[in-house]
């Protein structure tokens, strides 16, 4: 087990540069993953650290060693692949034994390992079976099992869930979670699913055009995004935006959208005074519009219709018109809203985000 | 609905029609050989190809194995002894070579692999002067080892271009699995890539042996002495120029003939395999 630093990576296909002066820290032990939309790099960037890639610039530390320039064999790391890539021509057992062979550990103590790797996956009855005559959730349950036999320092997976059915990844993510507490590796995760991202990592590294975005736990990139990218790649729906312009008023400052203005809450008074008469945009999550004044918390009224209801069973999703801007509110699906209703929405200000026009969070 | 089911049977009795007509066209000279090489000469002399009712013999089959003046026996042995290594050390090579067209990237590759397409376009004939003036220099005339040399060389150029086109084919994260597992190039290679192109190496396996086992073309030019003589030539031996024993002529082709045959047929499985990964990728 060891912990992982990216130092300024940097590399380029051609004139695109998928990985953009990267930095990043994963501790030793940690379950950390990579979130982002397809072509932002993360796969790349585990693909930097797997020794697959060779950066154009950078380093790459495990723990105080310099592995920038090792070829994978002499890293002692594993991957899980999208496509499982375990071999077809060589049954269960001989697939998650590769790793071992090659390493030359003696015949008794790759019996000894298969098995106890096949038993954390519960794979012990297919060992003497080919690939091809597993399912796709068996097959990812091989890779995995030859991805952690060796006990690799850092284990790396490259959306592994992605192509199992809805049920079995479900499954699997917590499976996959479980394992690697109990294991203790290292672990680097990558995955456009956000879900998977917020329920398996320690942290998350959101990514976007080649950077890091933001590092944080789940909760951290849900509850305080640094950017809009953040704020609108994490969270379903996503989060409203509503452009705005703050303006210092006798009471305190507001926020003045072309269709409602609403009074900002004192303690964001010091944040706000350097955006005086400065164009911004609100941000505010579905699920902190509501329907229905609530106690304890500081609210914002403004009038709306319904434009479209969306049922999903548990919730519903409104689309409320606010004279000409759209904006989405997640309620509970016990009640029944009708197209065309007039509502009075509001917006939970303590939940309440403001970025700037570059995109930089305010708070 | 009845004119629509008429009209669906009389499509499949008009393709049933063609198809076996197509189908008994391609395989009645083979069953006239088949015929001519069970009967006495007397007989095919007097009673042509076509006679079902008469005396069946195998003795045009025993004559042809084993008469010293054009014992096929020898020619099988020669054959053997060329056509085999003929096989495998283009095999051997041109799958490094394909695997290496295929995953890795160095100078002047395009125009290599071009070289490669012109070498596989260029016909026999235009280069059998210059080799055999190369084999006599090197005392190679006359020897199965130049054979071998030569149909080994000639099978590298389409060996590569089949093998890097399935090469091709293969997802790469099963090699870089077994990269990140800690495997080397060559034994990612040995230990992964051919393994799973099995199918692809026995298609070219049959290919490369049916193809030198029937050249006659490069053996009437390389070969001159009888005893070097391969099975193709053998046959031809079996033609006088006043006197032709069509029975024994025919056993002697059927004979050289059985040995791709039966290589298909052991290989069928792999080979048809084979050919759908290059078509879908070619």
């Amino acid at each position: 087990m060891v912990d992982v630093h990216l130092i300024g990576i940097t590399k380029r296909f051609g004139r695109v540069v998928a990985v953009d002066d990267l930095y990043l820290d994963v501790e030793d032990g940690e379950f950390i993953v990579l979130l982002g939309p397809s072509g932002c790099g993360k796969t790349t960037t585990l693909r930097i650290i797997a020794g697959l890639e060779k950066p154009d610039k950078g380093r790459i530390l495990f723990g105080e060693r310099d592995v920038t320039r090792l070829p994978p064999r002499e890293r002692n790391i594993s991957m899980v692949f999208q496509s499982y890539a375990v071999w077809p021509h060589m049954k269960v057992f001989d697939n998650i034994a590769f790793p071992l062979k090659i390493k030359k550990y003696p015949p008794e103590e790759i019996k000894n390992r298969v098995r106890w790797a096949a038993e954390l996956l519960q794979i012990e009855d297919l060992l003497d079976r080919y690939p091809a005559q597993l399912s796709g959730g068996q097959r990812q349950r091989v890779a995995v099992a030859r991805a952690i036999v060796v006990e690799p320092d850092v284990l790396l997976m490259d959306e592994p869930l992605s192509n199992l059915d809805a049920l079995l990844r479900v499954k699997m993510r917590s499976e996959l979670k479980k394992l690697q507490q109990r294991i203790g590796v290292t672990t680097i995760y990558v995955t456009h699913d956000q879900v998977e991202a917020m329920t398996m990592g320690d942290r998350i590294a959101v990514m976007n055009a080649g950077k890091i975005m933001q590092v944080g736990t789940p909760e951290e990139v849900y509850n305080k995004p640094a950017n809009l990218f953040v704020a609108g790649f994490i969270g379903s729906p996503q989060m409203n935006f509503i452009d705005a312009r703050i303006v210092e008023t006798d009471k305190g400052y507001v926020a003045e959208t072309e269709t409602f203005t609403i009074r900002l809450p004192e303690k964001y008074k010091e944040l706000l005074r350097p955006l005086r008469n400065e164009k911004v945009i609100l941000g505010i999550r579905p699920e902190h519009i509501y329907l229905e004044p609530r106690k304890h918390t500081t609210l914002a009224a403004i009038r709306g219709r319904i434009d479209f209801v969306e049922r999903l069973g548990s919730d519903n999703v409104l689309h409320i018109d606010t004279g000409g801007k759209i904006i989405i509110a997640k309620t509970s699906g016990n009640y029944a809203y009708k197209v065309g209703q007039e509502v009075e929405v509001y917006l939970d200000l303590d939940k309440l985000h403001v970025f700037k026009q570059d995109g930089e969070a305010v708070f | 609905m009845v004119r629509r089911r008429g009209k669906k049977l009389i499509k499949y009795i008009v393709i049933n029609i063609v198809v076996w007509a197509l189908a008994i066209l391609w395989v009645l000279p083979f069953i006239g050989i088949t015929m001519v090489s069970l009967r006495p000469f007397s007989e095919v002399v007097v009673k042509g190809w076509w006679n079902i009712i008469g005396q069946y013999t195998l003795k045009n089959y025993v004559d042809a194995w084993t008469d010293p003046m054009y014992s096929l026996e020898t020619g099988f042995r020669n054959s053997l002894i060329v056509t085999i290594p003929s096989t495998v050390i283009p095999l051997f090579i041109a799958a490094l070579a394909a695997y290496v067209f295929s995953r890795f990237s160095f100078p002047l590759k395009t125009m290599l692999f071009i070289t490669l397409l012109i070498i596989m376009a260029m016909p026999q004939q235009m280069s059998v002067i210059p080799l055999f003036f190369m084999l006599n220099k090197m005392g190679l005339y006359d020897k199965l080892q130049g054979l071998i040399l030569v149909h080994s060389s000639w099978g590298l150029a389409w060996i590569t271009f089949f093998l890097k086109n399935f090469f091709d084919t293969l997802p790469k994260e099963i090699e870089e699995a077994a990269r990140v597992d800690g495997a080397s190039d060559f034994h990612i290679f040995f230990r992964i890539v051919l393994p799973m192109s099995l199918p692809a190496i026995a298609s070219v396996a049959a290919i490369q042996f049916t193809w030198v086992w029937s050249d006659f073309f490069y053996a009437l030019v390389f070969l001159v002495s009888p005893q070097n003589y391969v099975a193709t030539l053998q046959v031809a031996t079996m033609k006088g120029q006043y006197h032709i024993d069509w029975g024994l002529l025919s056993a002697g082709s059927i004979l050289t003939m059985s040995v791709p045959l039966i290589l298909y047929a052991l290989l069928q499985k792999y080979y048809v395999k084979g050919m759908v990964g290059w078509t879908v990728k070619g």
